[in-house]
């Protein structure tokens, strides 16, 4: 990228944005009467046309650029007709931010589909419904420029995931290190009661960016899973591209209209629930909890169809002679991933769907003076967001599975184990959910099974975890920077791991539901089941992505930074956890005698956003600076190392067929796949 | 290659599934106004739904397949069959959850609604699937005019049961619910069933509503699919009214949960 076009990006960036600020300066004062220069209105529109003037310096008029201009313009447009009608009916028609809630949430869900004609995912769809057929392939520009538009390549969708989840992080990462700022010493330091920002003071601000630090987080972890799976599944099963190519693209472009929404939340007023979002307080709370909401119902749509083609393709697109068993883990890893995905997410999607329904049409489900429960709503909930850990961890998992041999010269110890392992944590991952409930009020009785079912759990995982010392054991260990972070994972996932059985007690969560033990665990376990295997897997396909390594030395900083600290972060969490450090609180009493410990913590979590620094300005510079690797960058025996890097456009001009099995390392003269002879005349 | 014999046992086949879901389902309602026995509803439902999903959904299609040429038609068309069921079982979990909170909010309570428009909408549904079947089974037969016909009565009953929910149930439009209420049998001046009113009002709304959304995606992929077939575009690849038929099929495969659920099971609040 010519450095003169990002300039312009960014010098669009910052007038559009001002232009925006003034414009919503001024239909802010006109509707209120006074100037707040840290007003909602204003903040929005900035964001808007700033965010929409960048990507058209960088890529014009078209794609994403294109894709923003109408979500915007839909928004604008569904929220006027809603206030229009409801002008019509003689109720309020004029609100806080602007637009009333009924508008805000009409006009979002009309920008989010606005956004997908403009785009240009549906082309080829609308096409279809006119009867008109469109070709199988698309060709794709040369060059960066495609990663801004719409490509039916999973290799560019694969990458599109990845990045967005990366710049996701990056934002969640940040908004947590603004509240750990504020967190690092007791009292109110900056996050006062007297400021006044997006609508909120200082707590309320705080809990608007815990609650999104988690959402933020979370759609990371999804965006970036179904990167992994989206990339490497065709290349792995032989496959010139996923079952379903324009249903892929939609599935990654869901996800941008989706974290507007998100960010949206922030400045329409923000919500205090955390990123549960129970009633009655969601009831209650400000504007910035439907954006979330719908936010939240609009990224659950990729999670779902990025899990059925994932489990099409499996199925139907396989090589010749890769029977089940000789399929490569991760795709038995992603095929348990998807099955959780497919089916368990509608529920997340129906709970927050249903709370928005109570919000604006006063229907009961969780409210008791109508009739409702609100345990109801924990039960919907948690019935989808218990499975989703799994969700995600297990694609993680696999590429611990998948890369273990490659580094260890061994085959995968119990293979069969580990494939079935994937599918016996997804299953008995469904029965555990009421585990997030002990306190809830709900009957009692439930407590037990429940108990019983998630100390279950481990059992599968136990399974990975015996197969990954086996398979390490006696093999000829070579540790460049995919295998630190898949050892890293294994060390990280096992601490977190034994931090559950603690929770799962009834009799000890009653005392740790709701402190930082809580907080300690799940961010273990959700550094070692996918943050670790992430960067491991990017550190590992980098190479056949890009036909270049990142940089060894800066891998191995990353590496040697992020994981003390972050060992130190979430003992340290758990240490003050178990001494009554309770979570989702702007301040604490310093009679507590934490801050100690919560400036310990700041400064770790401060330590870990400087290795993912590096490792941003690796990956982006190794791109076009990185040491070039065409070849089997890592001796893999895997079927995509067997041809030259980067990736050709169709994957796999000759098809292969499996001859043997995936990770028979050192067995004299076995091969996995052997492609078939090339055609006379094909040189 | 379409199949151009003709198979008047899949036609006759079509009507006798038709009267045995039609006699099941005067069982159910019968059932239902006597001695309301839950365990003989749900068994009803639970068969009526296996009838739908082996003869009209053709759900064994699945299995079947040409498995040698991954670039023929046939193999696509079962890659997108896998897909499309695929996508039915997750849409499943949205209305099992919907049962969930119905059972949960509700219990052995339910609704006071109109009976005979009830049972009215569930027929003309019930119906407008016997229609889509046999539409399918035309076109399967190379017969293109009988497949539009059949489709088209489908789309317009299926308009109807639409219209019959949102319009008459929902009691949105007064000047035309009322008379139609006051035709089956509704006193005057009954209170009715408001969104806001209760876990009844909210349980009820919501449940008919995703379904009629589902209804309407419906009719419109029905839509799509007449005026692409009255171009001929289906004549030889039929896929694509499979897909329809069997979304439509499984529309009515709610439903016939849905109706109990709503309308029979429980006494009424």
């Amino acid at each position: 990228m010519k450095n003169n076009t990002l300039g312009r990006a960014f010098l669009l960036l910052v007038i559009a944005g001002a232009v925006g600020y003034g414009i919503g300066l001024g239909i802010d004062f006109a509707i209120r009467g006074e100037l707040k220069l840290t007003a909602s209105v204003p903040s929005a529109f900035a964001l808007l046309f700033g965010f929409t003037a960048f990507f058209f310096g960088l890529y014009g008029y078209r794609g994403i650029t294109r894709g923003l201009v109408f979500q915007v313009a839909g928004t604008v447009i569904g929220a006027v007709l809603v206030t229009g009608i409801r002008a019509l009916m003689g109720l309020e028609s004029v609100g806080a931010f602007l637009f009333t809630e009924p508008a805000w949430v009409f006009g979002a869900l009309v920008g989010v589909i606005s956004f997908f004609f403009g785009v240009g995912v549906m082309t080829d769809w609308v096409k279809w419904a006119r009867g008109i057929d469109t070709p199988d392939h698309h060709e794709d520009e040369p060059g960066w420029q495609k990663y801004f538009g719409v490509s039916l390549d999973h290799k560019v969708i694969g990458i599109q995931y990845t990045v967005t989840a990366l710049f996701l992080l990056a934002v969640g990462g940040t908004f947590a290190l603004i509240f750990r700022t504020e967190l690092a010493a007791s009292g109110l330091d900056f996050l006062t009661l007297n400021l006044d920002v997006f609508n909120q003071n200082g707590p309320q601000l705080y809990n608007t960016l815990m609650s999104l630090h988690g959402m933020i987080m979370i759609v990371s972890i999804l965006l970036g899973i179904s990167g992994i799976m989206n990339y490497v599944v065709p290349l792995l099963v032989g496959a010139h591209d996923m079952a379903f190519p324009r249903m892929n693209a939609f599935a990654f472009w869901v996800a941008v209209p989706a974290s507007v929404l998100l960010l949206l939340a922030l400045i329409l007023g923000g919500f205090d629930t955390g990123w549960t979002g129970y009633p009655p307080l969601s009831s209650r709370a400000p504007l910035g909890v439907q954006m979330f909401f719908l936010g939240v119902f609009t990224a659950g749509w990729s999670s779902i169809l990025g899990a059925l083609n994932v489990i099409a393709t499996v199925v139907r697109m396989r090589a010749k002679g890769m029977t089940a068993m000789r399929m490569p883990i991760l795709v038995w890893a992603s095929v348990a991933t998807s099955i959780i995905a497919l089916t368990a997410t509608q529920l997340i999607g129906l709970s927050f769907q249903l709370v928005m329904f109570q919000r604006l049409f006063g229907m009961g489900f969780f409210d008791p003076g109508k009739g409702g429960n609100p345990v109801l709503f924990q039960h919907l909930f948690w019935f989808y967001s218990h499975p989703a850990v799994y969700v995600f961890v297990l694609p993680g998992l696999g590429v611990i599975s998948e890369l273990l041999p490659v580094f260890v010269r061994k085959p995968l110890f119990g293979y069969r184990w580990v494939a079935m392992s994937s599918l016996g944590i997804a299953l008995v991952g469904f029965v555990v959910w009421a585990h997030h409930m002990f306190t809830s009020g709900m009957n009692e009785y439930l407590r037990v099974p429940f108990m019983y079912s998630t100390m279950l759990v481990a059992v599968p995982t136990g399974v990975k975890f015996f197969s990954w010392v086996a398979t390490i054991w006696g093999g000829k260990i070579e540790t460049p920077t995919p295998m630190l972070f898949v050892l890293g994972s294994i060390v990280v996932f096992l601490l977190g791991g034994v931090t559950g059985p603690p929770n799962a007690m009834v009799a000890l969560d009653l005392h740790l539901h709701d402190t930082y033990w809580v907080v300690g665990h799940f961010h273990d376990t959700i550094f070692g089941g996918f943050v670790f295997p992430f960067f491991a897997a990017i550190y590992y396909w980098f190479p056949k992505a890009t036909g270049r390594k990142m940089n060894e030395f800066w891998g191995k900083v990353h590496f040697w930074l992020m994981t003390p600290s972050f060992f130190a972060l979430t003992l340290g969490m758990m240490f003050i956890g178990l001494r009554g450090m309770r979570r989702r609180i702007v301040d604490y009493d310093p009679a507590l005698g934490f801050d100690g410990a919560h400036l310990f913590l700041t400064v770790c979590a401060f330590l870990i956003a400087i290795s993912i620094l590096i490792f941003f300005i690796n990956f982006f510079r190794s791109i076009k600076h990185g040491e070039p690797a065409t070849g089997n960058a890592w001796n893999s025996r895997s079927p995509e190392w067997q041809v030259p890097s980067p990736m050709p456009a169709h994957n796999y001009e000759v098809p292969f067929e499996v001859v043997g099995e995936p990770y028979d390392y050192g067995l004299p003269g076995s091969k996995f796949v052997e492609f078939a002879a090339k055609t006379a005349g094909k040189h | 290659m379409s199949n151009k014999q003709h198979h008047p046992n899949l036609l006759s086949q079509g009507v006798f599934i038709f009267v045995y879901l039609a006699v099941l389902t005067a069982l159910e309602f019968f059932v239902a106004v006597t001695f309301n026995s839950v365990v003989i509803l749900v068994a009803v439902a639970v068969i009526k739904a296996a009838l739908v999903l082996w003869y009209y959904m053709h759900v064994n299609k699945l299995s079947a397949g040409d498995e040698s040429n991954h670039e023929s038609y046939a193999y696509k068309s079962g890659t997108n069959r896998l897909g499309l069921w695929l996508f039915l079982v997750s849409d499943s979990f949205v209305f099992g959850g919907l049962m969930v909170m119905r059972l949960s909010l509700l219990g052995m309570t339910r609704p006071d609604l109109s009976q005979t428009l009830g049972f009215f909408v569930t027929a003309v549904l019930l119906i407008s699937s016997f229609f889509m079947n046999r539409g399918e089974v035309e076109l399967h037969n190379g017969n293109r005019k009988g497949f539009l016909q059949n489709t088209m009565i489908t789309f317009v009953l299926g308009l109807f049961f639409l219209l019959g929910v949102i319009l008459v149930e929902w009691h949105t439009v007064p000047a035309i619910a009322e008379p139609i209420l006051h035709l089956f049998g509704e006193p005057e001046g009954k209170t009715l069933l408001k969104a806001s009113s209760g876990p009844a009002g909210a349980a009820f709304f919501m449940m008919t509503g995703m379904h009629a959304f589902h209804v309407l995606t419906g009719l419109i992929l029905l839509l799509i699919v007449w005026i692409n077939g009255k171009k001929g575009l289906y004549d030889e690849k039929q896929y694509p009214v499979e897909a329809a038929a069997v979304y439509w099929h499984f529309i009515d495969v709610v439903w016939i949960f849905f109706y109990p659920a709503l309308y029979l099971i429980g006494t009424a609040v």
